[in-house]
C-alpha cells in the first residue's frame, strides 16, 4: 500500500494535464458549436457527385413529414 | 364559399416539400428528389430545390429535422444588390485579408434551423471555385469563409448562399456577442473542472467510504483527504465563483437570493471538511461540495445555452433594410452602400424595393406597403411630396426621392429604440425559489446559532460538529434545483413539438398570465389576401370572372395580384397595362377589360353599381361598357384561430385583439372569433404603451405577433409568442417561436407552463419538507453525517425525476423530428 504515496500524485498529475488540454481546447474554440459535432460525425464526409439512378432503390421514402 | 374553404381544407393536406408550407391548388411546381417528385409551393422553393438536388446534395433533405424557410423573394434574386459588398470600403467592416493572399469573412445567416442546414451551406460553399474553407457554427448562426479574392468575389459568395435559400448578411462582431461567447466559453471552462475536480475527488471519496466501512489506518485516511483538498478547493475557488460573487452582490443591495444558501452551504461544507482534515478528526464532505457545484453549473449552463442562441440570431430593425441604394450622382445612377446615403441626396426606389431610408418623392406616382409600422397588407398610395419609410416596400412603380434624414432619425430607427426600451422595462418575475430562498436563510442561520449556543452549554466539545451537520442537512441542493431541473425538462419537452423556448423563465410568467393579446395579420390571419366571394354584375358566371381577372392580374406585383396566382388564366388577354394607384387594363379581343377600383371601373363602364358593404376588400371587373363582377377579397383566418381562442378562454385568460389595421377587418375577425375587447389602429409604441397599461393594472400579460410592429410589444409583455413566418426582429423579442405556425401549439405551451409550475410548486415543497423533517434531529444530534450526504443525494435525486415527468406524455411531433 506504500505506492499510494506515489500512484495518487502521479494521477493527479494526470488531471492537472487533463484539465489543462480542456481548457486549452475551449479557449481555442472547439467547443464553440456543440450541436453541429454531434451530428457531423454521422454525415457523410463528401457526397458523390449526382448519381440519382443508384439511390432509387436503396433508400426508403425519405421521412419528410 | 363553402365550396371554397372545402377546398382550401382539402389542399393543405399538400405542403411544400421544401418549406412545408401548404401548396395552392392547381399549382404544379415540382422537383424531383431521390427519384421522387415533390410539391414545390412557389418558384423560389422550386430554384432551391433544384440547386440543392442538381449538385448532389440531395442527403440535406433525408437529414433535416425541420423545413426550410420559405426564400424571400419569387423573382430570381438580384444578384445586383449583393455587388455592393465587393465595396473594399464595406468589406473591411466584416472581412480579414491574411498573409497568404487570402481572405476571410464571417457572414451570419437568416433561415439555419439544424445541423443538416451546416453540412448543406459547409459542402456547397467548398465547391465554389476559389473558395478553401468553410464553416458554419450553428449555436452564432454564423459562416465562416476563406477564400482567394483572386478566383471569387464576395458577392459571389452572398449569392451562392441566397441560392441556397438563407439570408446572408456581414457579421459584425459587436461587443455584445463578443461577450457572450466569452461568457459560453468561461462557462463552459468552469464546468469542465469541476467535471473533472469531481470525478477525482468522487475516486478518494469512494476509497473513504469504503475505509469507513471496513476500517483503514490512519495514515491512508489521511492521505486520502489531504489530496481531495486542493481538489476540492481548486473546483471552490475556480469553479463555484459565480455563486459567490452573486450571493455578494444582491447581498450587498440587500437582497437574498438562491444563491446565498448555495454559497454557505459550498463554503461551509468546504471549510469544515478543510478543518477536519487539518485537525485530523470529524468528517469530510469534499464529494458532496465538488457534486453540488458540478450539477448545479450543468443546470445553469444548459439554461444560458439556450438563451444564448437567441443573441446570436439577435436582429435589429435596421437589418431589414436593403445594403444598397440607387443613388444619382453627377447625372448617373449608381449603386452605393446604404450608409453612405446623405439627406438631401436623391434616390430611386424601384419596384418591389424596400425603401433603404426616409425621404420625400420628387417624382413619380406609386404605393408602399407599409406592415412594418401597421401591419396592414394593402398599400398606401403615394405621389410627389409625400413621404416614404425606411423598411417600408414600394410595391407599383419606381419613385425619385429625397433623403429626408440620417437612419438614426428615421421612423424605423424609433421603432428600433421602442424595442430596447422594452427590454428594460420588461417586468422580471420574482422567481418563487428566490422569494423562498430569503426565509430559508434566514430560518437556517437562525436554527444553526441556536443549536450551537444550546449545545454548547450542554456538551461543548460537540457543539461544532452537530451545527455544522445542521447546516450540511439543510444544504439546498434540492432546493436550488427545485426550479431549474422543471425548467429545463418542460423546455426540452416543448422543443420536441416544434416550440423553441428562448427564456425558460417565461414559463413561469406564462403559467400565471392572466390576459393573452393577439395581434391580427399573420397571426390569427394567413397573412394572405384570398378571395373571399365573387358576385357576378353581368352575364359572366363566377369561374370566367375569375379566370380574366386572373389574366390581368398575370404581372402584377401588387398584393391583391397574389390572389389570383393559384388561378388559371382566361386566354387571349394582351396589352395589359397598369395604371398606378387604380388597377389594370387589357384588351381580350377587341374589348377592352379593365380590374380595380370603382372609378376606374365607372370609367369605362359608368353604371358600375356602388360597393358592397361588407367587410370585404372590394375590387371591380369591368367590360368596355359593362359591369361584370365584385370580386371580395379577405386575409381569411388561420383555421385553427377560432378553436384556439375557445380553449383559452375556458383555461379563465381575458383575450383581447390588438392590431395595427385601422380598416374594418379588425372588429369583424374579433367577432367571428369571439373576441370582446378589441384596439385595432394601433401603432408598435401605442401597442407597447397598452400592455403596460395593462400591467400597471397587476395583468400579467401574454402576446402572441409576427410582425416588426409586434417587436416592441412582444418584448414587453411577460411572455410572447412569435408565429412561424415571423420577422428576425420579432422572433428575436419573443420567449416562444412557434416552428411550424400552428397556434394550437399557444395552447399546449399553456397546459405545459402550468404543468411546470405544478412540478416546481411539487419539487419547493418536497425539499423544504425534508428540510423540516431532517433539520431537527440533526439540531438533537441524531443524525450521522454518512445519513446526512446519503439524504443529501437522494433528495435531489427526487426533484430531478421529478422535473423529469414533464417530458412524458409529448410524444415527437412527426414534422420535427
Amino acid at each position: 500500500m506504500q505506492s499510494l504515496y506515489l500512484l495518487i500524485p502521479i494521477a493527479l498529475v494526470f488531471c492537472v494535464i487533463a484539465i489543462k488540454l480542456l481548457l486549452w481546447a475551449i479557449s481555442s474554440g472547439q467547443y464553440d458549436d456543440l450541436d453541429k459535432e454531434a451530428w457531423r460525425i454521422l454525415a457523410d464526409d463528401d457526397p458523390a457527385k449526382p448519381e440519382p439512378s443508384t439511390r432509387d432503390r436503396s433508400t426508403p421514402a425519405p421521412n419528410d413529414d | 364559399m363553402p365550396s371554397q374553404a372545402e377546398a382550401r381544407a382539402l389542399e393543405t393536406a399538400r405542403v411544400c416539400f421544401h418549406c412545408g408550407e401548404p401548396v395552392a391548388p392547381d399549382l404544379d411546381l415540382s422537383v424531383v428528389i431521390d427519384g421522387e417528385s415533390r410539391a414545390m409551393c412557389c418558384q423560389g422553393c422550386r430554384a432551391v430545390a433544384s440547386l440543392i438536388t442538381g449538385s448532389g446534395l440531395e442527403n440535406f433533405y433525408r437529414q433535416r429535422t425541420n423545413y426550410n424557410e420559405r426564400p424571400e423573394s419569387q423573382a430570381p434574386p438580384n444578384l445586383e444588390a449583393f455587388r455592393v459588398y465587393d465595396d473594399p470600403l464595406l468589406a473591411a467592416t466584416f472581412s480579414e485579408s491574411r498573409e497568404d493572399g487570402t481572405v476571410e469573412v464571417s457572414l451570419l445567416l437568416g433561415g439555419v434551423n439544424c445541423a443538416a442546414c451546416t453540412w448543406l451551406i459547409e459542402h456547397s460553399m467548398n465547391r465554389l471555385p476559389g473558395v478553401s474553407q468553410a464553416l458554419v457554427n450553428l449555436q452564432q448562426s454564423r459562416l465562416d469563409i476563406r477564400f482567394d479574392p483572386a478566383h471569387q468575389t464576395l458577392s459571389g459568395l452572398f449569392a451562392h448562399v441566397h441560392n441556397l435559400g438563407y439570408r446572408p448578411r456581414p457579421y459584425h462582431t459587436s461587443t455584445a456577442r463578443k461577450q457572450a461567447s466569452e461568457q459560453y466559453r468561461a462557462d463552459l471552462r468552469r464546468l469542465a473542472v469541476a467535471g473533472l475536480g469531481m470525478m477525482q475527488v468522487g475516486m478518494f471519496a469512494i476509497a473513504l467510504h469504503a475505509g469507513d466501512i471496513q476500517g483503514i489506518e490512519e495514515n491512508y485516511r489521511a492521505l486520502l483527504r489531504w489530496v481531495s483538498l486542493p481538489v476540492a478547493g481548486f473546483v471552490v475557488v475556480y469553479s463555484a465563483r459565480p455563486f459567490f460573487s452573486a450571493a455578494w452582490r444582491h447581498l450587498r443591495r440587500g437582497a437574498l437570493v438562491m444563491d446565498l444558501p448555495v454559497s454557505l452551504a459550498i463554503g461551509l461544507a468546504f471549510a469544515a471538511s478543510a478543518w477536519a482534515t487539518i485537525s485530523g478528526s470529524g468528517q469530510v464532505y469534499f464529494d458532496s461540495v465538488v457534486m453540488f457545484t458540478f450539477l448545479l453549473l450543468l443546470a445553469r449552463f444548459l439554461e444560458r445555452r439556450s438563451q444564448q442562441r437567441q443573441l446570436f440570431i439577435w436582429s435589429d430593425a435596421e437589418s431589414s433594410l436593403p445594403s444598397a441604394a440607387t443613388l444619382q450622382r453627377n447625372g448617373q445612377w449608381v449603386t452605393v452602400p446604404r450608409m453612405q446615403l446623405r439627406p438631401q441626396d436623391t434616390i430611386l426606389v424601384k419596384a418591389g424595393d424596400s425603401v433603404p431610408v426616409d425621404a420625400r418623392v420628387l417624382q413619380g406616382n406609386s404605393a408602399v406597403k407599409e406592415d412594418t409600422f401597421n401591419g396592414e397588407h394593402l398599400p398606401r398610395a403615394v405621389a410627389a411630396g409625400d413621404t416614404i419609410f425606411a423598411g417600408t416596400v414600394n410595391v407599383d412603380a419606381a419613385v425619385q426621392a429625397s433623403v429626408l434624414v440620417d437612419y438614426k432619425d428615421s421612423r424605423l430607427a424609433a421603432l428600433q429604440r421602442s424595442v430596447e426600451m422594452a427590454q428594460h422595462s420588461k417586468p422580471r418575475i420574482t422567481i418563487l425559489a428566490d422569494r423562498i430562498a430569503s426565509w430559508f436563510v434566514a430560518g437556517i442561520l437562525l436554527v444553526t446559532t441556536t443549536t450551537a449556543l444550546v449545545w454548547w452549554q450542554t456538551v461543548p466539545d460537540q457543539a461544532f460538529w452537530i451545527a455544522l451537520s445542521v447546516l450540511v442537512i439543510s444544504c439546498p441542493c434540492a432546493l436550488a434545483l427545485a426550479t431549474p431541473a422543471a425548467l429545463t425538462n418542460a423546455a426540452a419537452a416543448l422543443r420536441a413539438r416544434g416550440i423553441i423556448v428562448r427564456t425558460e423563465n417565461a414559463l413561469e410568467s406564462l403559467s400565471g398570465c392572466t390576459h393573452l393579446l393577439f395581434d391580427k395579420t399573420g397571426t390569427l390571419t394567413q397573412g394572405l389576401l384570398t378571395i373571399a366571394e365573387v358576385r357576378p354584375l353581368g352575364d359572366m358566371p363566377g369561374a370566367a370572372v375569375l379566370a380574366t381577372a386572373a389574366a390581368l392580374q398575370r404581372y402584377s406585383t401588387h398584393p391583391v395580384a397574389r390572389a389570383f396566382s393559384a388561378i388559371e388564366e382566361a386566354p387571349g388577354g394582351v396589352d395589359i397595362t397598369y395604371v398606378v394607384g387604380a388597377g389594370l387594363e387589357g384588351y381580350f379581343g377587341d374589348q377592352r377589360y379593365r380590374i380595380g377600383s370603382l372609378h376606374f371601373c365607372r370609367e369605362i363602364a359608368p353604371d358600375f353599381p356602388a360597393t358592397p358593404e361588407r367587410g370585404l376588400y372590394w375590387i371591380g371587373l369591368c367590360r368596355q361598357g359593362a359591369p361584370l363582377a365584385w370580386i371580395g377579397l379577405t386575409d381569411a383566418e388561420r383555421p385553427e384561430s377560432r378553436g384556439v381562442v375557445g380553449t383559452v378562454r375556458e383555461m379563465g385568460l381575458h383575450i383581447e385583439l390588438l392590431s395595427g389595421d385601422s380598416s374594418a377587418q379588425a372588429p369583424l375577425l374579433a367577432r367571428r372569433l369571439g373576441i370582446q375587447t378589441v384596439n385595432s389602429n394601433q401603432s408598435p409604441q401605442q401597442k407597447m404603451a397598452h400592455v403596460q397599461a395593462l400591467q400597471r393594472d397587476g395583468a400579467v400579460v401574454a402576446m402572441v405577433g409576427d410582425g416588426l410592429n409586434d417587436a416592441p410589444v412582444l418584448g414587453v409583455a411577460d411572455a410572447s409568442f412569435a408565429v412561424s413566418g415571423a420577422t428576425d426582429l420579432a422572433r428575436s423579442q419573443a420567449d416562444f417561436v412557434i416552428v411550424d405556425g400552428n397556434l394550437e401549439q399557444i395552447t399546449e405551451t399553456l397546459h405545459k407552463a402550468r404543468q411546470c409550475r405544478q412540478v416546481i410548486r411539487q419539487n419547493l415543497a418536497w425539499a423544504l419538507g425534508y428540510n423540516l423533517c431532517a433539520i431537527p434531529l440533526a439540531a438533537m444530534g441524531f443524525v450521522p453525517p454518512w445519513a446526512a450526504a446519503i439524504g443529501m443525494s437522494l433528495s435531489s435525486l427526487l426533484v430531478v425525476g421529478n422535473s423529469m415527468r414533464l417530458h412524458r406524455g409529448t410524444p415527437c411531433k412527426a414534422s420535427t423530428c
